[in-house]
């Protein structure tokens, strides 16, 4: 009989209370204004760099590592975009209901993170980042994209979902890699 | 006026030939003449929506392929069986020309995701 993973059902539990958090927050409340869809976008991609940070410290897995170098790369230079826009459409990101939601269940995921070594950090944050990058997508493409008023930033923002994407399919992969 | 006719003769030929040469060679533009010497064609492979495309590419030994990175993040190209080539990391608007030598499946080893396949035909 296969052994069951002590992690599985915990992890199941913390990736169901994200997924609906991230996405159900999303969509009950008001319409987003575009400095505040511009916070809740910049907030998502630097909650990630800071899961990145964590795993430099605690994993000594090469495709982790490789995978979180890459988050931290791509999630800074999507920052770097986005600030870039809103400075030039002088638009001054505005904390909301999303950014403040996304910051209290990063806080959570991280204290967790961080009481994990060796293998079952690696799990754990691999599975975060699939939930994550899941629940990031659905925010996205069905609160983010058809809230936003702006062109270029619906532009900019359709532009990283390729992105959030390759992310999630690379993280599945690691994911098959590390659950074996 | 016999030997004017004779070295007449001789002269129409040659000056023909001169003129052909010299026409040929005013018909082609200085980039096509810069690029004389690679004698394989140029094809483009770009990078967008985190793909390569085309995905595939069909080419001649001896031609060369640029990949242009139009995406926010950076790429590169590197072959999937033995690392044997590689760009380097390639950021946003950068390019960089492989020539071809032999068929390769190659990938973004940054994003692991990403595949693309060179065939060269005969």
């Amino acid at each position: 009989m296969k052994k069951q993973n002590p992690l599985t059902p915990k992890l199941i539990t913390v990736v169901c209370f994200l997924l609906f958090a991230l996405y159900g927050t999303a969509q009950q409340t008001s319409k987003l204004t575009d400095p505040e869809v511009a916070s809740a976008a910049v907030t998502a991609n630097q909650i990630d760099i800071e899961f990145a940070a964590i795993a430099f410290q605690h994993s000594q897995n090469k495709e982790v590592l490789n995978f979180a170098k890459t988050m931290s790369n791509d999630h800074k230079a999507v920052i770097a975009q986005a600030v870039a826009l809103v400075t030039k459409l002088k638009v001054t990101p505005k904390t909301n209901y999303l950014t403040q939601s996304l910051l209290a269940d990063a806080e959570k995921t991280k204290k967790r993170l961080q009481s994990n070594k060796g293998e079952a950090f690696d799990k754990a944050y691999i599975d975060n980042e699939v939930a994550y990058h899941k629940a990031v997508i659905a925010a996205v493409e069905t609160v983010l994209i058809p809230q936003t008023a702006n062109s270029e930033l619906k532009t900019l923002l359709q532009n990283v979902v390729p992105a959030l994407k390759a992310h999630l399919a690379h993280a599945e992969m690691v994911q098959k890699m590390i659950h074996k | 006026m016999k030997a004017l006719n004779k070295t007449g003769k001789l002269l129409i030929p040659v000056l023909c030939m001169g003129i052909f040469m010299l026409l040929q060679s005013g018909c082609k533009s200085p980039s096509e003449r810069m690029e004389e010497p690679h004698k394989g064609k140029l094809f483009v492979v770009e990078i967008t929506q985190m793909r390569f495309s085309p995905a595939e590419i069909a080419v001649s030994k001896g031609d060369k392929i640029q990949f242009i990175n139009h995406d926010m993040v950076a790429h590169d190209i590197t072959e999937e069986a033995t690392k044997a080539w590689s760009s380097s990391p390639l950021q946003p608007d950068q390019a960089w020309t492989l020539e071809v030598t032999e068929s390769a499946n190659y990938y973004c080893s940054i994003h692991p995701v990403m595949k693309g396949k060179i065939t060269v035909q005969p």
